[in-house]
C-alpha cells in the first residue's frame, strides 16, 4: 500500500482568518507533517484561482488525499470536493479543518488563535492519513410526486410538478379539496372573491392529465428514502359510487337526518344531512356518507329503507363500499397541510361560550359569504337581527406567552377586509376594532389601511381585558393607549380574531414522515431564511401554511418554490446515494441488532451467511445519521468518513 | 371509616376578631361538625399586608413570625381572611427561594427565639372545604338542602396573582360553585362575577369603592338572585356591612342578603342561626331565616 501523499492548503480568507491566525506560520508548519508533500497558502481558497492551485497540486504532487483549513464545512466542503474531483481525486479523501468559525472568528489573540489552529490542521492531517476513497452508489429516482393536502398549497404545488410532465398523486383528507380558501368569501387586498380564483384551480387540477386526485384519504404509513418512498394511503369509503354520481343532491334533500347534523364546512353555524356535499363547488362533484352519524352504517337500519337511495336517480349509492389501501412509490414528498384556528373558549375571558353573538373571524366569514348559512346576511346569531354595532377584538390568544406566543400574520388584515365588507352591507352599523398593532406589511396592504380606516370606524389601541355579555348587550373595557382614556364598549356582536395552531394531526404525520416539528407546533423548515421548503429529511419539502403562518400569495409563492425543490430530484434519472453511510464488519458483527432498534431509516437488516447472523446495511436507505455507530456495542457498524481510528487519531493529535 | 380529626392554627387576622366577627362565629359551629379542630395560638400579630406598600421588610418580618409561630407547635396555619392568605403565602413563597432573605428574617425572627423553617402549609378556606374535607364528607352533615339562588363572590386576593398559586383558576373559578351544588344551591354564572368590591379603595377614593360595591350588588338583584357568597371579609364589609351607603351611592334601593359561605353552610346543617353570627348581618337576611 502506497503511502498517502497529503497536500495541505490554508486559506486567508481575506482579513476573516488572516487578521487573527498567522496564515503563513501554519502552512509552514504543515510542511514538517508526517506524509505531508506540499503545503500552500491562498487570499480565497474557494475562488478559481485557488480551485486551479488544488487541481495542479493534485496532479503535480500526485497526491493520494487533500486538508483545507478554511471556513465551515457547511459553506465549502461540497466546493472543495468538487474541486479535488475536477482534479482527479475521489472527493471523499477531501478532510476541512475549521480554522475560522472555530478558531479566527471566536478568538483575538494571534499567538493562541494561530497555536490552535496550527493543531487543526495537524488533527485534519491525521484523518486525512487513513481516509479511503469511497464509491458512492446511486439511487434510482421515481418521477412521481405526493402532494399532502388538497387546499390552495397543494394545488399550486401539484399543478407546479404536473406542468413540468410528472405524475403527482393529490391527497386530500376531506372530501373534496379546497381547504381553508373555500371557505373565505373575499380575499385581501384586492377583494377579488375566493371562490372565483380558487375553483379554476381545482378545475385545472382535477383535469390534469398527470394528477391523480385521491380525496376523502389519508396516509396510512410511508417507508423509504429521497427518490425513491413508498407509501400506503387509505382511501376512505363514501358509500357512494364516484363514477355513478351526478351531485345532483337528491339524495341530501330527502335524507332522514336532513338539517340535524353540525355541518364542519361551515363552522356548526348551520346543520346538513348525514350524505353531504361540503359546498357546492367541490370537486369531486360526488357525494359523501358520514360514517358517524348515517343512521344505516350506525345501526344497520334507516326506517324501512334509506331515503337516499330511493331518490338517487343514477343508483349511485352503495352501502357495501369498504376502505381501499392502495400502495404507491413516489421520489418526492410535499407536506401542504394547512393549519386550525385556536379555539377561544380556551380563553374563558372573552366569553366566547358564554353568547352566542360572540363569533370567530372565520365564523363572520361564512355569515358575509352569500352562499353561507344565512345567504350573505349579517344578523344576530340568537335574535337574527340586525346588529347596531359590532367589535372586533385582535389577538386573541396570538402574541401571548401563555396561549400562543406568535404573530398570527393574518389577522390584522382579515379583520380590516372585514370592515370594508361589513361597512358595504351594513351602512350605518358601528364598527368598532382593538387592536396592539395594525400589522398591514405586504403589496397593497398599507393602502387598504387607509381606505378601511375612512370608513367611519372606531380603532382602540389597546387589549380588553374582559368581553362581558349582559341582558343589555355586550360590555368590553378597554384602555386606549393613544388617547390614554379607558372607554367602555356596549356592542351587539365581537368577533375575535383568534390565533393560529398547527392542525391536531400534525405530530402524527410528522411521525410517519420523519420531519421534525418546530417549538410552536408547525412544521419546521431546513433553514428559516435559505431553505424555506425544505425539512432536515431529503426529499420531503413545505408548502403552505403548514410551515409558519402566511396569507395566500405568499403560499402560492411558496408552494411553486416547493415544487421546483421536489423538480430537482424528480428530474434526474439517478441521484448519488449518501456517501457517508454505514458499514457492518461482518467479522465483528454478533447480530444482536441493536443497530436496527435505533435506525430511524429502517436501512439495516439482519442476514444469515455461512451459518452466520449479521446485520447488513441497505445502501440506499441508509442516511448516514450514525446512531448505529454510537449504539453498537463491538463497534462492528462503522460510519464511513468517520471511523473510529480516524476520530481517534484526531483525538490524539489534539490531546497531545 | 374512622376519619382523623384535622388540627389547624386558627390565624383570624384583624377584623374577623371583631368588626367581621360573624365569620369567625360561623367557622366556629360549622368546622367541628366536619372534623376540624380550630386551635388558637397566642401571640399571632397583623399579617402585614397593609404595609406592604410601605415597607416590604417590615411585612415579611411580620408574616414569617406568624408562620413561625405555628410552626413551632408544629401546625398548618389556617387563614379564614384571603388577604392575610395572600401576605403569607407571598412571605412563604419569597423565603422558601432565597436563602438570603430568609436568614435576614429569621434574625429578626431570633429576638422574639422563633425560626421560620418553612415547613408548615398554609391553608385557605376553599382549600380545606372542596380539598381537604372534600364534597362527599360535606354531603353528608347536610340536613336541609337549601333550595336558593345564590350570586357567588369569589373576590380578588383569592384568585390572583395566579402565577404564586391561589384558591381556584383566577378566570374560571369554580370550587365555590361546587361546593354549593352539595348544599343544593343553584349558582349560574352572571357576567360581574370576578368584579372587585372596591373594598380596597375605601381610604382613597371612598366613593369610587362604593360605586363599586352597589353597581355589583344592584346588577345581581335585578338578575333575580336570592342572595350573594362570599369568602373574605374586606368584601363582606363592602357588601353586607356598607350595603346601605353603596345603594345611596349608585341611587338605588338595595335589598340583598349577603352572608359567608360558612354561614350558609350552617343553615344546611341546620345548625341554630343564633351560632352562625346572623345576628351581625347588616344586609338583609331575615328572608333566609324564615321559619328557623
Amino acid at each position: 500500500m502506497n503511502k498517502p501523499r497529503i497536500g495541505v492548503f490554508v486559506c486567508h480568507c481575506g482579513t476573516n482568518i488572516a487578521a487573527t491566525v498567522d496564515v503563513d506560520k501554519v502552512k509552514e508548519y504543515a510542511k514538517t507533517l508526517e506524509n505531508v508533500v506540499v503545503s500552500k497558502d491562498y487570499k480565497y481558497m474557494c475562488s478559481d484561482a485557488g480551485a486551479n492551485l488544488i487541481k495542479e497540486s493534485i496532479k503535480k504532487y500526485k497526491l493520494t488525499g487533500v486538508v483545507v483549513a478554511c471556513c465551515s464545512p457547511r459553506m465549502h466542503e461540497h466546493t472543495f470536493q468538487r474541486v479535488s474531483s475536477d482534479g482527479g481525486l475521489n472527493p471523499y479523501t477531501v478532510e476541512i479543518a475549521n480554522i475560522r468559525e472555530q478558531c479566527s472568528w471566536v478568538h483575538d489573540d494571534i499567538k493562541e488563535s494561530t497555536d490552535k489552529a496550527i493543531k487543526l490542521v495537524e488533527a485534519a492531517v491525521a484523518k486525512a492519513r487513513l481516509l479511503q476513497p469511497l464509491i458512492v452508489s446511486s439511487i434510482k429516482v421515481i418521477p412521481n410526486a405526493l402532494v399532502i393536502g388538497g387546499g390552495i398549497a397543494g394545488i399550486q404545488t401539484a399543478l407546479e410538478i404536473a406542468e413540468n410532465g410528472h405524475k403527482v398523486y393529490l391527497v386530500e383528507k376531506t372530501p373534496t379539496l379546497g381547504g381553508r380558501m373555500a371557505q373565505l368569501d373575499k380575499t385581501f387586498p384586492t377583494l377579488d372573491c375566493a371562490s372565483c380564483i380558487l375553483t379554476p384551480k381545482m378545475m385545472e387540477a382535477a383535469n390534469h392529465p398527470n394528477i391523480e386526485l385521491l380525496t376523502y384519504s389519508e396516509i396510512e404509513d410511508i417507508e423509504g428514502s429521497i427518490g425513491n418512498f413508498t407509501v400506503r394511503i387509505r382511501k376512505k369509503a363514501r358509500y357512494v359510487d364516484a363514477d355513478r354520481c351526478k351531485g345532483c343532491g337528491d339524495c341530501a334533500e330527502n335524507c332522514r337526518l336532513k338539517d340535524r347534523i353540525i355541518d364542519e364546512f361551515n363552522l356548526s353555524l348551520n346543520k346538513r344531512s348525514a350524505i353531504y356535499l361540503p359546498f357546492p363547488q367541490a370537486i369531486p362533484l360526488t357525494y359523501t356518507i358520514d360514517p358517524n352519524h348515517c343512521l344505516m352504517i350506525t345501526t344497520g337500519r334507516c326506517g324501512k329503507s334509506p331515503l337516499c337511495v330511493e331518490a338517487c336517480d343514477a343508483d349511485a349509492i352503495d352501502f357495501n363500499q369498504k376502505d381501499e389501501i392502495i400502495t404507491i412509490n413516489v421520489g418526492a414528498i410535499i407536506i401542504a397541510t394547512g393549519f386550525n384556528l385556536l379555539d377561544p373558549s380556551m380563553i374563558p375571558e372573552y366569553g366566547y361560550t358564554r353568547s352566542p353573538n360572540i363569533i370567530t373571524t372565520l365564523e363572520m366569514e361564512r355569515l358575509i359569504n352569500s352562499a353561507g348559512p344565512t345567504r350573505g346576511e349579517i344578523q344576530l346569531l340568537d335574535t337574527k337581527e340586525k346588529p347596531k354595532s359590532i367589535t372586533y377584538i385582535l389577538c386573541v390568544g396570538s402574541r401571548d406567552e401563555t396561549v400562543c406566543s406568535w404573530c398570527c400574520r393574518i389577522g390584522c388584515m382579515t379583520a380590516l377586509k372585514h370592515l370594508y365588507l361589513i361597512r358595504e352591507k351594513l351602512p350605518d352599523v358601528e364598527i368598532n376594532l382593538c387592536y396592539i398593532d395594525i400589522r398591514s406589511y405586504g403589496k397593497g396592504y398599507e393602502e387598504f389601511y387607509r381606505t378601511a380606516r375612512n370608513l367611519n370606524v372606531n380603532l382602540f389601541r389597546g387589549r380588553p381585558s374582559e368581553v362581558k355579555p349582559t341582558k343589555n348587550g355586550i360590555i368590553i373595557s378597554v384602555f386606549d393607549t393613544i388617547t390614554n382614556k379607558l372607554f367602555e364598549i356596549d356592542t351587539d356582536m365581537v368577533v375575535l380574531v383568534p390565533a393560529v395552531t398547527p392542525r391536531e394531526d400534525s405530530l402524527e404525520l410528522a411521525r410517519k414522515l420523519k420531519v421534525s416539528l418546530s417549538s410552536d407546533g408547525f412544521y419546521l423548515e431546513a433553514h428559516p431564511k435559505l431553505k424555506p421548503m425544505d425539512t432536515a429529511t431529503g426529499g420531503i419539502f413545505l408548502a403552505g401554511f403548514c410551515q409558519g403562518a402566511k396569507d395566500i400569495q405568499d403560499t402560492v409563492a411558496q408552494a411553486s418554490g416547493a415544487a421546483s425543490r421536489a423538480l430537482t430530484i424528480l428530474s434526474k434519472k439517478e441521484l448519488e446515494a449518501e456517501a457517508y453511510i454505514a458499514e457492518v464488519d461482518e467479522e465483528l458483527c454478533s447480530g444482536c441488532s441493536i443497530c436496527i432498534s435505533v435506525c430511524p431509516y429502517q436501512a439495516i437488516d439482519i442476514i444469515t451467511e455461512d451459518d452466520k447472523k449479521h446485520a447488513k446495511v441497505n445502501e440506499a436507505l441508509c442516511m448516514g445519521c450514525g446512531a448505529c455507530t454510537a449504539a453498537c456495542p463491538s463497534g462492528a457498524i462503522q460510519q464511513r468518513g468517520f471511523k473510529d481510528k480516524e476520530i481517534i487519531s484526531m483525538i490524539e493529535v489534539l490531546s497531545k | 371509616m374512622n376519619k382523623k380529626t384535622i388540627e389547624l392554627a386558627f390565624y383570624p387576622g384583624c377584623i374577623i376578631q371583631t368588626e367581621q366577627y360573624s365569620y369567625e362565629l360561623s367557622l366556629r359551629s360549622v368546622l367541628p361538625v366536619l372534623d376540624v379542630k380550630l386551635i388558637d395560638i397566642e401571640g399571632f400579630s397583623c399579617c402585614g399586608e397593609p404595609l406592604k406598600s410601605v415597607n416590604r421588610m417590615i411585612t415579611l418580618v411580620l408574616s414569617a413570625r406568624n408562620l413561625a409561630i405555628a410552626e413551632s407547635k408544629n401546625l398548618d396555619i389556617f387563614t379564614p381572611c384571603p388577604i392575610c392568605n395572600l401576605a403569607l403565602t407571598e412571605c412563604k413563597k419569597i423565603l422558601d427561594n432565597d436563602e438570603k432573605m430568609k436568614d435576614k428574617i429569621n434574625k429578626f425572627l431570633a429576638e422574639e427565639k422563633l425560626t421560620y423553617n418553612g415547613t408548615n402549609k398554609i391553608i385557605s378556606i376553599l382549600e380545606l372545604l372542596h380539598d381537604i374535607i372534600s364534597l362527599d364528607s360535606i354531603k353528608r352533615h347536610v340536613k336541609k338542602p337549601l333550595e336558593l339562588k345564590a350570586a357567588v363572590h369569589y373576590g380578588c386576593h383569592s384568585i390572583r396573582p395566579s402565577e404564586i398559586g391561589r384558591f381556584d383558576d383566577s378566570e374560571e373559578p369554580k370550587k365555590i360553585e361546587e361546593i354549593l351544588k352539595v348544599l343544593g344551591v343553584e349558582t349560574p354564572w352572571y357576567p360581574e362575577k370576578l368584579d372587585c368590591c372596591g373594598g380596597l379603595l375605601n381610604m382613597n377614593l371612598p366613593e369610587t369603592a362604593l360605586t363599586k360595591t352597589g353597581e355589583k350588588l344592584r346588577s345581581i338583584e335585578e338578575q333575580g338572585f336570592d342572595l350573594m357568597i362570599d369568602i373574605c371579609p374586606w368584601c363582606h364589609r363592602q357588601f353586607d356591612g356598607k350595603q346601605k351607603k353603596a345603594g345611596e351611592t349608585v341611587a338605588y334601593n338595595l335589598n340583598l342578603p349577603v352572608v359567608y359561605l360558612t354561614q350558609l353552610f350552617g343553615l344546611a346543617f341546620d345548625i341554630p342561626w343564633e351560632k352562625l353570627g346572623f345576628n351581625l348581618n347588616l344586609s338583609p337576611v331575615d328572608t333566609l331565616l324564615e321559619g328557623r
